[in-house]
């Protein structure tokens, strides 16, 4: 059986994002969590950090991702420890993959995993529900991503510079949340690069605007 | 009985899972738990935070505490308030209370808030949502005022107000409204009071009386029915009954033993 | 049908001025046929300290075995007497454990600790104490009992008193209440004696176990 959210279940009802650029990579999302129709937290950070150059991007249910994100979070720690490196993004997103596969049957969580590693640069890992794992240039993801699906290959571009990602990330959410009942609130989004993440933040009454009938 | 606690043994029971099965697949209905319809609150003030909760417990439409205790000791320094099943969130704040002083034992330090936090939600995650406990959590530690929420199935959140239980949505009316950052002590109690007796009022799953906890650094408050909005009536007359109204079939009476300390044995002098 | 009403029971226990009191009825049923009007519900755990159980008779049963062997223990470890805050303590643990697959019963403690305190409390069926200081109630009358409670208790009670306002309590929930009845008991637990008292209830006299010259008597073990 598929899983689903159990009654009363916190979710991540949301719109993840996450985008390769020429430096590094942007990740994003909406800030609401609901149970049922309330909002119980319009603020939500559903950026993770997981190592200090690799982040994920949490959908879904918020007790299974968290639960999944901290023992990632836990694994990474040791990985640093006994290799005296950090993890590539690959070697995280093998770790979320591992344990969303494996636990398949009793998870709700779809996780994207971006983050900037010495050996390729930046790059982007999609998890999604049945715990595949996939590579790409850029990935979304949560209930939301459904009605953006065509924006984003409209305005994708290879090599976008930082302004450029940002902006299509920002707009990207902005959309999906105006459509998603179960996304909105503010955007969180952070810029991954070599020198590290710069966290920013679009509150709710600043978010791009576009036809709004 | 052993005096040592064996840890193959440990946990929940489920013996009798198969037989109350076989009752209700005979068209019994298992009863109804204690639970604690329940408005709680915390809130982050200047100095410290307030926690906030009601003190009704229901037994479906029955009160069945007028006046019960929610927010829960967990270490000196943190205190956690708590919605669902009543049983459950008594005895998950227990257990956690009582790992969290071992822990202390054994590191010769001050608890922390997020150590607490994170053994409710590995703890609840792992019941997968079966024990029904929906916590606010506060507490004051080294690195300073901490307010969480955790969720029965294992999730939390960490905001300067929050809100839990059925009455929730009418407490965090009052906070949307009215609350700032950095409120004095006393702004933060009348804030958070207000939002317990909005619950009050408009939940019907809460009511009663207000308890409230201030943690502060290196200080706790608890003001246990802070508020009480609901005081009963005065009795204008007894119902004291005239002595043998009541007809007796057999009276047996069974006299103790008095044992009184005395000073005639001590020997130490 | 609920497992809480299969055999019917009502328990109350009040706080009086240096007393307590716990009474139950007395009525054994298999949903509306009654099986025996004199099962008892209220069991001693020690010389202060008494425990009504309403719920699944079988339960009740069980659970008073099991409750006697862990107090029996308490005392050979311990080298003392049990204080009923303790024993509640004991009681709710041993619910809690089967919290997934729970026990039926709806304990009701009452007693006088160490230093003559009166204490009272009621559970629900998986270990939820109530701690009370007027009084508690359990079992299918349990709405009826509330009601009558919030308007015959009143604080310091003399024992004597405590007696016709618990009787009085429970005897006329019960009176509305179809599946409990029957008879009841009455424990008034002071510091220096337990009375307790069968009271005359709505009952036929060939089922009134204190009436001598019965034509019809019936076996009990």
């Amino acid at each position: 059986m598929a899983p689903s959210l159990k009654s009363g279940e916190v979710n991540l009802g949301t719109t993840i994002m996450a985008v390769v650029y020429d430096g590094g990579v942007i990740i994003g999302a909406d800030s609401r969590t609901t149970t049922g129709s309330y909002i119980a937290n319009r603020v939500t950070d559903k950026l993770t950090k997981i190592h200090d150059r690799i982040y994920c991007c949490r959908s879904g249910s918020a007790a299974d991702t968290q639960a999944v994100a901290d023992i990632v979070h836990y694994y990474t720690q040791m990985y640093q420890v006994q290799h005296n490196a950090a993890p590539t993004t690959q070697v995280v997103a093998s770790l979320f993959r591992e344990l969303c596969y494996s636990n398949r049957n009793n998870l709700m969580a779809g996780i994207i995993v971006a983050g900037w590693d010495e050996r390729v640069g930046p790059s982007v890992y999609s998890i999604p529900l049945g715990g595949s794992i996939h590579k790409q240039a850029y990935a979304i993801g949560g209930s939301g991503s459904s009605y953006i699906y065509g924006y984003c290959d409209a305005n994708y571009k290879d090599h976008m510079n930082r302004e450029e990602a940002i902006d299509f990330v920002k707009k990207a959410i902005a959309l999906a949340m105006s459509r998603d009942g179960s996304s909105g609130g503010t955007i969180r989004l952070a810029v991954i690069t070599e020198g590290g993440v710069e966290r920013m933040f679009v509150p709710g009454n600043q978010l791009p605007t576009f036809y709004e009938g | 009985m052993d005096a040592r606690i064996d840890l193959n043994n440990i946990g929940f029971d489920f013996d009798l899972t198969k037989r109350n099965a076989g009752l209700e697949a005979n068209g019994a209905t298992a009863p109804k738990a204690t639970k604690t319809g329940t408005t709680i609150v915390g809130l982050l003030f200047k100095d410290g935070l307030v926690l906030g909760a009601d003190t009704r417990a229901t037994e479906g439409p029955i009160v069945a505490d007028k006046n019960c205790e929610k927010i829960h000791y967990i270490a000196p320094n943190m205190y956690c308030c708590g919605a669902g099943t009543a049983a459950d969130t008594e005895f998950t704040t227990n257990m956690i209370s009582s790992q969290m002083e071992l822990h202390r034992m054994s590191t010769g330090r001050e608890s922390r808030v997020v150590t607490a936090m994170t053994l409710l939600k590995q703890y609840l995650f792992r019941h997968q949502g079966h024990i029904s406990a929906a916590l606010v959590l506060g507490g004051f530690d080294v690195t300073g005022p901490h307010l969480y929420t955790i969720y029965p199935h294992g999730s939390t959140d960490k905001l300067p107000y929050v809100t839990m239980g059925s009455g929730s949505l009418a407490a965090m009316s009052i906070f949307e409204s009215r609350w700032r950052s950095d409120m004095e002590r006393q702004e933060a109690i009348d804030l958070v009071k207000d939002a317990i007796e909005a619950g009050i009022f408009n939940d019907l799953g809460s009511g009663s009386n207000v308890d409230v906890c201030v943690i502060e650094k290196g200080k706790v408050d608890y003001l246990r029915n802070y508020a009480r909005p609901n005081e009963r009536a005065q009795k204008e007359q007894s119902y004291k009954f005239p002595r043998g109204t009541t007809a007796v079939l057999k009276t047996s009476i069974r006299d103790l033993v008095q044992v009184t300390e005395d000073t005639a044995m001590d020997i130490s002098t | 049908m609920s497992i809480m009403e299969y055999n019917g029971a009502a328990v109350v226990a009040m706080v009086g001025k240096n007393c307590v009191a716990i009474a139950s009825d007395t009525r054994l049923g298999q949903q509306a046929m009654t099986i025996d009007t004199n099962f008892q519900k209220v069991f001693p755990v020690t010389d202060k300290t008494m425990i009504g159980m309403a719920g699944l008779a079988t339960d009740v049963l069980t659970l008073r075995d099991r409750f006697r062997y862990k107090v029996n223990m308490y005392k050979l470890k311990e080298e003392r007497t049990i204080e009923p805050q303790t024993f509640a303590h004991m009681v709710s643990a041993a619910l809690y454990e089967k919290r997934f697959g729970p026990y039926f019963i709806e304990p009701v403690i009452a007693g006088m600790d160490k230093r003559n305190q009166p204490f009272i409390c009621s559970m629900d069926t998986i270990g939820c104490i109530n701690f009370a200081k007027d009084f508690v109630v359990a079992g299918n009358a349990g709405g009826g009992l509330y009601g009558m409670c919030e308007s015959l208790w009143e604080p310091d009670l003399e024992p004597e008193d405590l007696f016709e306002t618990i009787s009085q309590a429970l005897l006329n929930a019960v009176d509305r209440n179809a599946l409990s009845g029957w008879g009841a008991v009455v424990h008034i637990i002071t510091p220096d004696q337990v009375i307790t008292r069968q009271l005359k209830s709505r009952m036929l006299d060939w089922a009134d176990p204190t009436v001598k010259d019965k034509a019809v008597r019936y076996t009990r073990l």
